[in-house]
């Protein structure tokens, strides 16, 4: 069952043909690209009949088994643990998961691009990577847009581009977005003001699962809201200025608290590891917050015997329904809490040696 | 510290402006900052937008249908969502401006659907349908969709 798991978060692991982890990877968790797509010929969620929902997945089912490598697998035969585990590896939506629709996914061969087909839109195309990364995650999700768009013809209006269900999305039916890892500016106070300024430039701010998710862990996510109007590229080139920014902000930020309060931020640091290395009841909330502390200090160069690909797999491992599936048993919230303990405690004893 | 401009309320903005030979700072309550002009209103996102212009109810609305799907200008304000690929243009003349407050545009300059040689979905539908057709011998049928068919780029003389 733990290599379900695996299998699940390869997009976030290492791997021969991934690159090494950048400079900003402390800082970027993961990039995402996601692409709205309807077909002309069917009609758009608010309207589809049982027949027309079938006729959608069919029609996907051909196209995407025929031309791409990957897995293809009706979301009813999937039981709610497995649907909540592919949302807390950020493979499937929340609204995706909720649907009670006939609704079907695709996984490509290496883990990283989705398409979730009759979502809010008939397609929704979803790229992901670790760190900053997104002219591979564009190209893989426009390759698996144009795949799809050889044979099936896409909703789309010569003046307002491409047609979704959501005049919110209308135009490019691009989203791109970031999951920043900010504990100095939180530590600062000065977080808010920052991503207020992101939200003045019409960018959104959202929790670790988007929409109406608090923020927990030091994390953010930040996404672009205008789709129409722009280029793809200048929307995602938005997005990674954006998000450089940001990491320079952080950055004066930790320069403040090294001057500051060193010994402060090292004692945090070091009993944050302590805590991860030796608990017995953890939650999943806990380890997000203590992962922070001690990501922090992998990115301040502190921490030197625990790599970021690690924590990287421990926040998502450790998240409810993962853990369940990583020990293959159905785990009350008292023994996940101690099945958790005790899968971080191995974890990080295996990178010791 | 209180505000400098109503000497009442405690100041919660700190303002710099720095002018040649001269810096001047200013110490104000949200209220008096936001009368001098120094604060950006606040930004409204894209789905209060939506929400806020759905709200602006007309007469006509419940008149106005979509030819295709038969979704009412009144039913899209009151859900926010279109029905189909044809709802857009239909409610072009009352939406345009909704979209332009949205996205700051109200024009499409990225990608282009890729048209491959095969066009699938239409030219399925359009094949089996020609395929009953011709075995009806209904001749003058199967011309019309052979005709539909060029369109696509696809010459089906079988």
């Amino acid at each position: 069952m733990a290599s379900k798991i695996i299998n699940n978060i390869r997009w976030f692991l290492p791997s021969q043909d991934r690159e090494k982890n950048s400079e900003y990877d402390e800082i970027v968790v993961s990039s995402r690209i996601r692409i709205a797509r309807n077909l002309a010929d069917l009609p758009f969620e608010l309207k589809m009949k049982h027949n027309h929902c079938e006729q959608l997945l069919e029609l996907l089912k051909n196209v995407l088994t025929g031309k791409l490598k990957g897995k293809f697998f009706g979301m009813e035969n999937l039981s709610m643990l497995d649907k909540e585990s592919l949302l807390e590896c950020y493979l499937i939506s929340p609204a995706f998961l909720k649907s009670e629709k006939p609704s079907a996914l695709f996984i490509t061969e290496r883990g990283n691009v989705t398409v979730m087909i009759n979502e809010e839109d008939h397609l929704r195309i979803q790229s992901l990577s670790h760190g900053l990364n997104f002219p591979e995650i564009a190209s893989e999700a426009f390759e698996v847009e144009t795949t799809i768009g050889e044979e099936l013809i896409y909703a789309f209006d010569k003046k307002y581009g491409f047609l979704t269900s959501c005049p919110t999305n209308i135009g490019t039916g691009l989203r791109a977005s970031v999951l920043l890892h900010l504990p100095a500016l939180v530590f600062t106070n000065e977080v808010e003001k920052v991503l207020k300024g992101a939200v003045q430039i019409g960018m959104a701010v959202r929790g670790l699962f988007g929409e109406g998710s608090d923020t927990k862990g030091n994390l953010f996510q930040i996404s672009n809201q205008q789709t129409l109007g722009m280029k793809e590229e200048e929307l995602i080139d938005t997005i990674v200025k954006l998000a450089h920014m940001i990491i320079d902000i952080e950055m004066k930020a930790r320069d403040v608290i090294m001057n500051k309060a060193r010994y402060e931020f090292e004692d945090k640091v070091a009993r944050s590891l302590a805590v991860l290395r030796s608990a017995r009841i953890i939650s999943s909330d806990e380890v997000l917050n203590l992962v922070s502390a001690v990501r922090f200090g992998v990115g301040t160069g502190f921490i030197k015997d625990v790599e970021l690909d690690t924590l990287n797999e421990i926040i998502l491992v450790s998240r409810p329904a993962n853990i369940q599936i990583y020990f293959g048993e159905v785990l009350e919230e008292y023994e996940r809490d101690v099945k958790r303990a005790e899968y971080i405690r191995k974890r990080l004893q295996a990178e010791k040696k | 510290m209180v505000c400098d401009d109503c000497k009442n309320k405690p100041a919660t903005i700190f303002f710099k402006e720095v002018n040649p030979g001269k810096i001047v700072e200013l110490h104000l309550c949200e209220q008096c900052a936001h009368k001098r002009g120094l604060l950006m209103a606040k930004k409204m996102s894209p789905v209060e937008i939506l929400q806020k212009m759905l709200k602006e109810k007309s007469a006509k609305d419940e008149k106005i249908i979509c030819t295709n799907c038969c979704l009412s200008l009144a039913e899209f304000k009151r859900i926010g969502r279109f029905g189909c690929s044809k709802c857009l243009s239909e409610f072009s003349p009352q939406i345009n401006n909704l979209l332009k407050q949205i996205h700051q545009s109200d024009r499409h300059v990225g990608r282009n659907p890729v048209r491959g040689e095969k066009n699938g979905f239409e030219i399925f539908k359009l094949r089996a349908k020609l395929k009953k057709v011709l075995e009806k011998e209904a001749y003058e049928e199967a011309a019309k969709i052979r005709d539909l068919l060029k369109k696509y780029g696809i010459e089906d003389n079988k």
